[in-house]
């Protein structure tokens, strides 16, 4: 059940995303975050928002590419009636999954040799919401939003 | 990338999206001009930066403690309002960097530390 879930996210359709960047080299990490920045520019939101957006995303990208080797960063405007728009970002692998996702939200930790360790608490803190799925030994999904505040 | 010198400084500015190599190897060139030059101090000029994040923010300090252990200081100077916002946000502090508000007073920071220099 939770497998079919994320290879629905992983393996579905792709025209259901605006943007979708598979990660597999380093270089696809500022492809992924400059896509996420012109989407957010074309939806109007702040330029502070729009910072906000390309450097969460530049991190879920970084991770996968670091603990997963390859995934997917996906991303769509979201229209909702009487709603104001936003963005919603995804990322997906199928990489070794987390076995301590408390701990992994915890500002500072980190498995990496090289990393500040604020990471995926980072993007919790600059997007709206956000939600972590993750199995070990099967991959991870983030899901995570943005909207655009009313002027 | 390229790097000016100005005085006994070395100068940089950042003109271009700061992708993981390019940063990595921004970290290698500044150590080999430090060395070269036997500059007292980097300032580094992020006003065309648009995203700084965790990764880019960490090489920066890493740079910054090895240029340290070279006798050289780090300035960052020109951070953009928004960038400064994420970073915050973020809880990003950029350890072993001093920060400057735009390029003459990074000139000035350059200078100060100079100063203290002479008497070792």
């Amino acid at each position: 059940m939770y497998e079919e879930r994320i290879t629905a996210i992983i393996e579905g359709p792709a025209q259901e995303f605006d943007i979708v960047v598979r990660i597999t080299r380093e270089e696809d990490i500022a492809v992924a975050r400059q896509m996420a920045k012109q989407l957010a520019q074309e939806i109007g939101f702040s330029l502070a928002d729009v910072t906000r957006i390309a450097t969460a995303v530049s991190e879920l990208a970084r991770n996968i590419y670091r603990y997963a080797r390859q995934g997917r960063i996906m991303i769509r405007k979201r229209l909702e009636d009487g709603d104001s728009p936003g963005i919603e970002v995804i990322a997906a692998d199928r990489g070794p999954g987390i076995p301590d996702i408390e701990l992994v939200l915890t500002r500072g930790y980190t498995t990496w040799e090289r990393s500040l360790g604020i990471g995926l608490s980072g993007v919790k803190r600059l997007m709206d919401s956000f939600a972590i799925h993750s199995e070990v030994g099967k991959g991870t999904v983030v899901i995570t939003e943005k909207r655009r505040r009313a002027f | 990338m390229p790097i000016m010198r100005v005085g006994g400084y070395l100068l940089v500015p950042i003109q271009i999206d700061l992708d993981d190599r390019t940063v990595g190897r921004l970290q290698q060139q500044l150590l080999k001009e430090i060395e070269r030059t036997r500059a007292r101090a980097v300032i580094l000029d992020v006003r065309m930066v648009e995203v700084i994040d965790s990764y880019i923010s960490y090489t920066l300090s890493e740079t910054a403690a090895m240029a340290r252990l070279m006798g050289c200081r780090t300035i960052l100077c020109g951070i953009q309002p928004p960038v400064a916002l994420t970073l915050a946000q973020m809880g990003v502090v950029l350890q072993e960097v001093a920060v400057a508000r735009n390029l003459e007073h990074a000139l000035v920071l350059a200078g100060s530390f100079q100063e203290r220099d002479k008497g070792v």
